[in-house]
């Protein structure tokens, strides 16, 4: 890609994030939204990144992984375990990381 | 009292000292709840720009990307097309599916900041990613109470977006810098996605949130083949929905 079309494209791109990220907010008072529809978005961010988190942990070179084999699942179930007993981000990021360097040393 | 390591801060809160007061508090405060973010934003902005530098992009355009582009996950989708020399439209169409989950979370914004300057929506549009709308929401409860932000409420949304602006471009310039120096199987970016893992976990605490949860993680996986990306927007509206659905199961149990 040239250097003109790059530029081009990364102007594009940021247009899109604009756009999409204040999308209904430019709609301003033309809008109002439902009150059972604004209740439900409370959920959106953490099913976002839920869905950005689970395919990191079941998938090994683009192949389906669901095995206690799979070091990263293992890591990902070892960290909800400890940040549910612990509370402490710090302790379960440990726990976690500790369980992938380990488990991928075994496995 | 004021904080001497923050006094730089000062012009950005204008004259009115009572007005200045209550602007810089909420500023910071907006700041300080970043913090459990930090080292997951940390460690994707820099995985996402020694990403962008391997796959052959000048430290340039890698600047652009993070500096402008601000949006990881669409960065990480363009950048491959971008490699191969796919048509600008594919490219823009690609990074427009996996932003279009930013639509979802503008419409749950809107109540708090509809009746702002157009100037002024833009920018906290443009600000927000999926942590700060995560952390805002949290601190915020629930959407039935939403009404227009108040001062504090919009400079809050302003502190924490700027502290997530300020780690993600800091360690963007890092990971460009650094990029040929990390060494690739370091693992670095699982950090990142345990890191994410325990600033999601908090906030399952009742069952519709757990259900949407699952059901966005179990949606990702299986629309995996799904083309142009579209198997995150499909999992946040399945996870919304399913979320939805146990709330509405409770009502219908209480009302009984």
């Amino acid at each position: 890609m040239s250097g003109l079309a790059l530029a081009v494209v990364i102007a594009g791109l940021t247009l899109v994030t604009v756009v999409t990220r204040s999308f209904f907010l430019v709609l301003g008072d033309r809008v109002r939204l439902p009150a059972r529809v604004r209740h439900g978005l409370r959920y959106a961010p953490a099913c976002a990144l839920a869905a950005l988190i689970l395919p990191q942990l079941v998938l090994a070179d683009q192949r389906l992984d669901i095995t206690w084999l799979n070091p990263r699942l293992d890591a990902g179930i070892v960290t909800i375990v400890a940040m549910v007993a612990s509370r402490s981000m710090l302790g379960a990021m440990s726990a976690g990381m500790a369980t992938f360097v380990l488990l991928r040393a075994l496995f | 009292m004021r904080a001497p390591a923050t006094r730089w801060l000062d012009p950005l809160f204008g004259r009115s000292p009572a007005l200045a007061q209550v602007r810089r508090a909420a500023f910071l405060d907006g700041m300080r709840a970043f913090t459990p973010a930090a080292i997951a934003t940390g460690v994707w902005a820099l995985v996402t720009s020694v990403a962008t530098v391997r796959m052959g992009m000048s430290a340039e355009a890698a600047l652009a990307m993070s500096g402008l582009v601000y949006a990881g996950s669409a960065q990480l989708a363009a950048l491959p097309l971008i490699v191969a020399g796919a048509p600008a439209w594919l490219v823009l169409l690609t990074a427009s599916i996996v932003n279009l989950r930013f639509v979802i979370f503008s419409a749950g914004l809107h109540a708090y900041f509809r009746h702002l300057s157009l100037w002024r929506r833009l920018l906290l549009g443009y600000l927000t990613g999926d942590v700060s709308y995560l952390l805002a929401i949290r601190r915020w409860g629930s959407h039935d109470r939403a009404g227009p932000a108040g001062t504090a409420q919009i400079w809050f949304y302003l502190g924490l977006t700027a502290a997530n602006w300020l780690v993600w471009q800091s360690m963007s310039v890092a990971g460009i810098l650094l990029a040929d120096r990390i060494p690739a199987s370091w693992g670095m970016d699982f950090v990142g996605v345990l890191a994410l893992i325990t600033l999601v976990v908090p906030g399952l605490t009742d069952a519709p949130s757990i259900a949407g949860v699952l059901a966005a993680s179990v949606t990702a996986i299986l629309a995996r083949p799904a083309p142009l990306k579209l198997a995150v927007l499909v999992a946040v509206v399945a996870g919304v929905a399913a979320a939805m659905l146990v709330e509405l199961a409770r009502e219908r149990r209480t009302a009984r």
